[in-house]
């Protein structure tokens, strides 16, 4: 009879030892649980200088003197919440802006209802973002800003550009989708697939835990499973628990996406990968990427699996600025911006490269008529009724 | 030697019975319990006053004339053609009744076609990470069986004042099936690389336990049960197979779901609440309305 090489008694007795550590365990997690826990995001005061219906422009002024003569508007997606740039102390992009003396103006989309259904990219763009950028020219005296899209926000950012350069002074894209003709990512397959107009005829907008759904069955072995055994883990450790829940709270603050936009991100970016080819129109005008003529910085993310390097790195060609470049952080697609190691690297850089082009200050465009006297305008949010 | 009788005639000859019957019986009990009858005789002396003799008279006149169309209308029918052509009339329902059961036994047959070539396959060696034979899914099959077969009952033309809410109604239950028949199939597809991964699993760690290497922490079997699982989760995903039936759920829900809404709106209509598509139709306008402000306000400027 030959002996097994199993060792039968060894594992017993790692599990039981396993077994104990897990008791152990769950008893010191229910006690941090119970505890007083700092799970708070976006921590960085702001204050909300303008609104237009739902759409609020946060604004955050740097410590002392501001070190740029030029302020930075960032253009969040219109997917999950821009909280996400101002995750945590320590882990802000925001911050980190700041600190290096760059005044931050960010937009704040705010929760579609129904009645944003019918709100399109012109909307968006020529509307809310065009008067956003009005708002900040006119209250800086200048003819240009900085302009810095995120994601969707990231092609919207560049339709801007490209139809009015005579505002924008630089440009920084960061994991922007802008060739959609890649079978990379799952998302790139599977929208091939999607009928936006059923699914924006039955809901309106499209709910976000539809998309919630559809981003968690990206990999649904980690994000449904393995990342809750790794919270059981380490539900001991409470800085773990803290910083897990954060991202929990930031991962399902999920608004709703108004349908025509969902619509036209699908049918003209997804389906037909018009963006990139400079074949988009927006607002009945076209998107022609070669009038996109302001430096332009690119930035994504190698491990990117919503927007891969391949839907990211074909834009500084097609554009028309000379002045370009591009940068693949061994990262994803939101590591890029909460990730202890970009941290050091992303905001920095885009604060250094934006710091260098910013002294060359040269009026192109005449100033923004001023709107709003500058500190009765900090004190209270200037709004637009209607307009959009 | 022996009466030849219709296949009917027992039935025809107890219904011609049972309306004798009752026509006798309802007419003395009816003559006991109207004005005028032996029971009301008994009464009379009371001596109503004029407008309720007026009413009973009114009300004699109206049963009796009902009894007397009961009386006709029992005796025709009980005549034996009227009776032979009502048991006819009966015997179209069961055909309905059959079609159906047909139907329902042809999808089962092939289901359990289906389930049998399964079954075969059990005990096969499973190849990690690949899905040549998913086609396997058998509630694919069932939902291409509801859209061919039993769908078509929802489909059959609605008539009538009430024809389009009842077109809604079926329109609804018919949505809803067939939501529920492509959830099914997604599910079960999600379903797969979970029963695959711990097949794997198995295979992976009677290879280990053979070279006397079996992880002695329950943690490596977890990593490894993990890795395998997401790596049939991801060669899943690149299926065709995959995305169309997630496609497919996605239409479904938003079919059922449009379907369900038009009934709900047939039920507010009449209601004082306004309904979703009047108020989308409001903010279609009021967003009309303000991007013609918009451009106003820029070429203004």
């Amino acid at each position: 009879m030959t002996q097994s090489n199993i060792p039968v008694d060894l594992i017993i007795s790692k599990m039981a030892e396993a077994s104990e550590k897990a008791q152990a365990k769950a008893r010191k997690g229910s006690e941090v649980l119970l505890k007083d826990l700092d799970t708070e995001i976006a921590p960085t005061p702001y204050e909300t200088v303008y609104q237009e219906d739902r759409v609020k422009l946060k604004y955050y002024r740097p410590e002392g003197k501001p070190k740029f003569k030029t302020p930075l508007l960032v253009v969040y997606a219109l997917i999950n919440r821009e909280t996400m740039l101002d995750l945590q102390p320590g882990r802000s992009v925001v911050q980190t802006f700041l600190d290096n003396g760059l005044e931050v103006y960010m937009i704040d989309w705010g929760y579609p209802t129904r009645k944003d259904r019918f709100l399109g990219f012109d909307d968006h763009i020529n509307g809310y973002m065009d008067n956003v950028v009005d708002f900040i020219r006119a209250r800086h005296n200048l003819p240009k800003i900085h302009l810095m899209g995120i994601c969707m926000g990231g092609a919207f950012s560049v339709i801007y550009s490209a139809q009015h350069p005579e505002k924008i002074k630089n440009l920084v894209t960061t994991v922007t989708p802008t060739n959609f003709d890649t079978d990379k990512g799952l998302l790139h397959q599977w929208m091939r697939h999607i009928d936006p107009e059923s699914l924006v005829r039955t809901h309106g907008n499209l709910p976000a835990h539809v998309m919630n759904l559809g981003f968690l069955l990206l990999n649904p072995a980690r994000l449904m499973l393995d990342k809750y055994v790794g919270f059981f883990e380490n539900m001991d450790n409470k800085k773990f628990v803290e910083n897990f829940i954060r991202m929990e709270k930031w991962i399902f603050d999920s608004p709703d996406l108004p349908g025509a936009v969902f619509e036209k991100f699908i049918r003209d970016c997804y389906q037909q990968n018009l963006l990139i080819q400079s074949k988009l129109t927006v607002g009945g005008k076209a998107v022609n990427l070669k009038k996109i003529t302001m430096p332009l910085l690119n930035i994504y993310g190698l491990y990117d699996h919503l927007v891969p390097p391949e839907a990211c790195d074909k834009l500084t060609a097609a554009v028309g600025s000379k002045d370009t470049e591009d940068i693949c952080l061994r990262t994803g697609h939101i590591g890029i911006y909460v990730s202890s190691k970009t941290q050091r690297e992303f905001a920095p850089k885009i604060a250094a490269w934006l710091a260098e082009r910013d002294a060359q200050r040269k009026r192109t465009a005449k100033p923004a008529p001023k709107k709003a006297p500058k500190r009765a305008a900090r004190k209270a949010p200037q709004t637009r009724a209607a307009a959009t | 030697m022996a009466e030849k009788r219709s296949p009917n005639a027992d039935e025809s000859d107890m219904y011609a019975q049972w309306t004798e019957t009752m026509t006798t019986m309802w007419g003395s009990m009816l003559s006991l319990w109207l004005p005028g009858g032996s029971r009301a005789a008994s009464a009379a002396a009371e001596d109503p006053p004029q407008e309720d003799r007026d009413t009973r008279k009114r009300m004699r006149a109206s049963i009796e004339a009902a009894l007397k169309n009961w009386q006709a209308l029992s005796g025709a029918m009980s005549a034996p053609e009227s009776l032979e052509a009502m048991f006819k009339g009966a015997g179209a329902m069961p055909a309905v009744l059959t079609q159906l059961a047909q139907t329902s036994l042809q999808g089962f047959l092939e289901m359990q076609q289906k389930i049998l070539e399964q079954a075969g396959r059990v005990g096969e060696h499973v190849d990690a990470y690949t899905f040549a034979d998913i086609d396997e899914n058998l509630f694919r099959t069932w939902t291409e069986i509801y859209e061919q077969e039993f769908s078509r009952f929802f489909q059959i033309p609605k008539l009538g004042l009430v024809r389009e809410y009842q077109e809604r109604i079926s329109a609804a239950a018919d949505g809803y099936n067939r939501y529920q028949a492509t959830l099914n199939e997604f599910l079960r597809m999600m379903a797969i690389p979970i029963g695959r991964s711990f097949t794997v699993l198995q295979e992976e760690v009677a290879v280990l336990a053979e070279k006397g290497e079996l992880p002695e922490d329950g943690r490596a079997y977890y990593d490894m049960w993990i890795k395998i699982l997401e790596g049939h989760y991801m060669t899943l995903f690149q299926t065709p197979e995959y995305p169309e039936s997630f496609s497919r759920l996605l239409s479904s829900l938003s079919a059922f779901q449009s379907a369900r809404n038009a009934v709900i709106e047939d039920m507010l209509s009449g209601l004082p609440i306004p309904t979703q598509s009047e108020t989308d139709s409001l903010y279609q306008e009021i967003h009309r309305l303000k991007r013609r402000l918009r451009a106003l306000e820029k070429e203004k400027a």
